[in-house]
């Protein structure tokens, strides 16, 4: 098929695309069908927020990170806080840390559900698609009731959380979960088997375990290539520890396991999310607050993508003097070159959506 | 003085069955019905509300309302005559459509070979517009639509050949569509013929590929080259090809009804029409919605290599079937 255009052409991807949800822009150099070389231009949604966040006070901040990206919306103001509270030495109530990991569990689903279903939009398999963001839609209902949103949460604050969950609220959260659990073993079946997804996706854009550990991977891609790494249990904050998950991880290293890495994850997230409903400590939800020192502090979580990095500095006034975040799709991009080798034209954006790139974290 | 009248008479007959009936507004109108209602099971399907009915005929009010934009790198000629390219060619097959018990084209001709040569058209339209827009996308579709098009001209042209040794019997083939109506009309319909099964199988296989639709959309695929050779069409222009495509699918449809399953009922020729209607329609919710539905789109290579094994095989299987006889 290749004879037709025998000559090597350049295909604008970007930085306006279907397939992709965020501006970005690839440089693919196409044979025939086939990728020759891809060169990734970035920066189309940069908004300067780190210089922002040297202009706002500590709490306005909160809200700031919270606006990063809409789909990591709560584990940028998560780690945010958590940087500071390890600078001033915070210790903040474990009921508190309870409905924190609760809020980045209800997240963390949501985002894979979502990324699961625009593979499927991106194969054209548009039944699917549907079928996945209606299960998703339970994870929205529950973050709408619970928090009052549908994206960005505003869970967290420093040395706690904003708003309590009552006996009431969990119950409803516990029976979203039975209707989700229900669908999801419906959905890992049709991913693992369905023969037209798996023919499209299965050996496409694979990354060995080898060149996951070269790049530096984080995250489900990481995971998706064989590489067992999750902050949550490789540096444990808050209260992981206490929890017991699994680090779901899958050898294909190819699209197919990085779906299927996610899948899986969201059913570690509803076990994380009921034995928060089993085990919720009564107690405060903030900490109170000292004034934060001059210093520098950082933390880092996992964030749906992988591991989110925050460091602070700050002087005695309430206002930092420097805040720089580190994203996991940061370190996740570079590795598309890899996974691109030689691809079809048909599959570069199914890949670019395999790594689930959030450009406007990256960017910020 | 006859001679001229019946030459007046025919050729206002020959104009009639071009722009009212089968072709042009009858057509059309019909075209664009089922495409509505194409949309609509489709949107219900995945549990969405979908377009109203109507949606493609708002779709082509607004597109003739808007600026058609030419590229300024295209070869202008090619691009602003390629949509028109399909969309004479689908008028002039429409022309010869049979509808059974109504019309009967171009009577005892192998009219049967004209739709093969024409039914292509569209897809031959699409590869001009993708070449002479400049786009590489459009290159790219074209590529693709090239490669589509070999793959599933293939089991048409076994099915059309099975269809026609069956009628013709004995070794001989038959390419009359009149001939074949009649011929079905004593023996019972094709689509109720044993050996004629798998042929009808290939040519539900093979609709979706013509019609571009998943999972055979590859040429248009809008998630890796954003609709290919249309993506710099626009306005009027780009409504052509939306007239074409509805075109395309009344014929692509009705040849099947008439190749399956033409049987009439008894009644005036309006209850035939649209006994005619509802087998196309019945067609196209099992060969295209459905099929639109249910799949995710295969890569060139996999469509290719489908069209090849399966539609190609069970259609060899009828024209062996056929003749020999059983």
């Amino acid at each position: 098929m290749s004879e037709a255009l025998g000559k090597e052409f350049t295909l604008p991807l970007g930085p306006m695309h279907v397939a992709l949800e965020e501006p970005m822009y690839f440089k693919v150099t196409v044979e025939g069908e086939r990728v020759r070389h891809v060169e990734i231009t970035s920066g189309h949604v940069h908004r300067g927020m780190e210089a922002l966040a040297t202009k706002r006070n500590l709490f306005q901040n909160i809200v700031l990170t919270e606006r990063v990206c809409s789909l990591c919306s709560n584990s940028h103001p998560l780690t945010y806080c958590m940087a500071i509270e390890n600078l001033a030495g915070i210790e903040v109530p474990r009921r508190a840390q309870y409905l924190r990991v609760l809020a980045d569990e209800i997240k963390r689903v949501a985002s894979h559900l979502f990324n699961v279903a625009i593979l499927a939009h991106i194969i054209g398999y548009k039944s699917l698609f549907m079928h996945v963001m209606e299960v998703r839609e339970i994870m929205q209902d529950v973050k709408e009731t619970v928090y009052g949103n549908r994206m960005d949460l505003a869970a967290n604050t420093l040395g706690g959380v904003k708003n309590d969950v009552d006996a009431q609220l969990f119950g409803y959260i516990t029976r979203s979960l039975q209707r989700l659990e229900g669908h999801m073993q419906e959905i890992i079946d049709i991913y693992a088997s369905n023969p037209m997804l798996c023919s499209r996706t299965v050996g496409v854009g694979v990354l060995p375990k080898d060149e996951a550990i070269r790049y530096g991977l984080v995250g489900p891609v990481a995971r998706g290539s064989g590489l067992a790494v999750d902050v949550r249990r490789d540096a444990p904050y808050g209260i992981y520890p206490e929890l017991s998950f699994n680090v779901i991880t899958e050898t294909g290293g190819d699209v197919h396991s990085r779906a299927m890495v996610r899948l899986r994850e969201v059913n570690e997230s509803i076990s994380l999310i009921r034995q928060i409903a089993a085990n919720l400590p009564e107690g405060k939800l903030t900490a109170p607050l000292p004034v934060i020192p001059a210093g520098q502090g950082c933390a880092r979580t996992e964030a749906p993508r992988g591991e989110l990095f925050y460091f602070i500095r700050t002087d005695e006034s309430d206002i930092p003097t420097r805040l720089k975040w580190r994203v996991p799709s940061y370190m996740n991009w570079d590795a598309l070159e890899v996974m691109m080798k030689d691809c079809a034209v048909a599959d570069v954006s199914l890949i670019v959506n395999s790594i689930d790139p959030c450009v406007s974290c990256t960017e910020r | 003085m006859s001679d001229i009248f019946s030459l007046i008479s025919q050729s206002a007959t020959g104009l009639f069955h071009l722009v009212v009936f089968p072709g042009g507004l009858f057509a059309l109108l019909f075209g664009l019905v089922l495409k509505g209602i194409d949309r609509k099971v489709e949107a219900r399907l995945q549990r969405r509300v979908g377009p109203p009915l109507l949606q493609p005929f708002y779709d082509l009010v607004k597109l003739a309302s808007k600026e058609t934009i030419i590229p300024e790198t295209a070869n202008k000629t090619l691009f602003m005559y390629a949509p028109l390219l399909g969309f004479t060619g689908m008028a002039v097959c429409l022309a010869l459509l049979p509808v059974p018990g109504v019309y009967y084209g171009m009577e005892n001709m192998g009219d049967m070979l004209v739709f093969f040569y024409l039914l292509p058209l569209p897809a031959i339209a699409l590869m001009v517009a993708g070449s002479s827009s400049s786009s590489p996308f459009g290159a790219l579709g074209f590529s693709r639509e090239m490669t589509l098009m070999f793959a599933y001209e293939v089991p048409l042209l076994l099915v059309i050949l099975a269809v026609a040794m069956q009628v013709g019997g004995e070794g001989s083939a038959e390419f009359s569509l009149r001939k074949i109506i009649e011929y079905q009309r004593e023996h019972g319909s094709f689509g109720f013929t044993l050996s004629m099964l798998p042929a009808f199988v290939a040519y539900l296989l093979y609709l979706p590929g013509t019609m571009g639709v998943p999972p055979f959309d590859v040429a248009e695929a809008e998630t890796e080259i954003l609709e290919g050779p249309l993506l710099e069409y626009s306005g009027g222009l780009l409504a052509f090809f939306q007239l074409t495509s509805a075109m395309k699918l009344v014929i692509a449809l009705g040849f099947g009804v008439v190749m399956f399953f033409p049987g009439t009922v008894a009644g005036g020729p309006l209850v035939n029409i649209v006994w005619f209607a509802a087998k196309c329609l019945l067609l196209m919710l099992v060969a295209l919605t459905l099929c639109k539905a249910a799949t995710a789109r295969m890569r060139i290579e996999q469509a290719l290599s489908f069209y090849l094994k399966y539609p190609a095989t069970l259609a060899l299987v009828s024209v062996v079937l056929a003749w020999v006889s059983l």
